[in-house]
């Protein structure tokens, strides 16, 4: 296996341990409960008596659908069992399976991808645009890193079980 | 490895932690940091349900695992929101900064015997 390698350096071991693998699980759960809360924070912080914007600006339900994108997305994709990916060339697959398996992941990185670029657009559209001032900014800024930190927690997820199935065969051999 | 003397030091910390959390609430007539015990106290949950739903030796067997997977994301979930809900709640003035600061260490001694207290009688629990 060693002489097929193409880098100088080689993989570090732990890349492949089983703790690295539950540490990036556990990150994954922190970092998701982290954007979650911003999302939160904006929206109790837009009721609260610290929002000192004048007229009045608040969270509506367009503040909410970006951050549901980013949520389902995360769920679709993590839903998917990654060795389906490549399973067309093997028999017990079934037909198609590997096909569907795409498709699916697809539309779980549409909605996820979907899910930032609406927080941006909600940003620009409803705050930047009208010309507000970072206290009252705040409530659009927010959702961007929520939705940023839901997209992160989604990566570290889908590493750490690919490192599992890695790991799982180096075991098999 | 651990005796009595463990056992003392435990309860003296979750006591401490018990406190801290009651007097951040108590001392600033808000009782909104309480949910930071409640948070702590659910957190080591899903670990145990879906250690239980799972068999992690089985190798060959890749479904079981996805339960276990997603306890420890529950459980990493619950221990940021113990210390991002007096957070929230103090950016936006519902709590003052102080009980904020108290009720996060409060939660995070509880939350470490709760840890070290399992990690320490595990032994005496497989038998």
């Amino acid at each position: 296996m060693s002489s097929h390698r193409l880098f100088r350096f080689p993989k570090p071991a732990w890349i492949n341990s089983a703790n690295t693998r539950t540490a990036g699980v556990y990150t994954a759960g922190a970092l998701f409960s982290l954007g979650f809360y911003i999302l939160i924070d904006c929206a109790v912080w837009s009721g609260s008596a610290m929002n000192p914007s004048d007229p009045p600006v608040h969270i509506t339900f367009v503040d909410w659908i970006p951050g549901i994108c980013s949520a389902l997305g995360m769920l679709v994709i993590n839903s998917i069992d990654k060795s389906r990916l490549s399973a067309d060339s093997f028999s017990y697959s079934g037909n198609g399976v590997a096909w569907k398996a795409r498709l699916v992941l697809f539309l779980g990185f549409a909605l996820l991808a979907g899910g930032l670029a609406g927080s941006v657009t909600v940003l620009v559209l409803k705050y930047v645009v009208k010309e507000y001032v970072w206290p009252t900014l705040w409530m659009g800024v927010g959702n961007v890193v929520a939705n940023g930190l839901v997209m992160l927690s989604s990566a570290v997820l889908w590493v750490a079980q690919n490192m599992e199935d890695e790991y799982t065969y180096n075991l098999a051999l | 490895m651990a005796g009595l003397k463990t056992i003392i030091a435990l309860s003296f910390v979750l006591a401490i932690g018990f406190l801290l959390v009651i007097l951040s609430s108590a001392l600033f007539k808000s009782y909104l940091t309480l949910l930071v015990v409640a948070t702590y106290v659910i957190a080591p949950l899903p670990n145990w349900i879906c250690g239980r739903a799972a068999n992690p030796d089985d190798f060959m067997e890749s479904s079981g695992s996805g339960v276990v997977d997603f306890g420890r994301f529950l459980t990493g979930f619950f221990v940021v929101m113990g210390i991002a809900l007096p957070v929230l709640l103090w950016h936006s003035a519902k709590i003052a900064g102080g009980a904020a600061v108290m009720s996060i260490v409060g939660g995070l001694l509880i939350y470490g015997t709760i840890i070290s207290f399992t990690l320490f009688f595990q032994e005496e629990q497989e038998f």
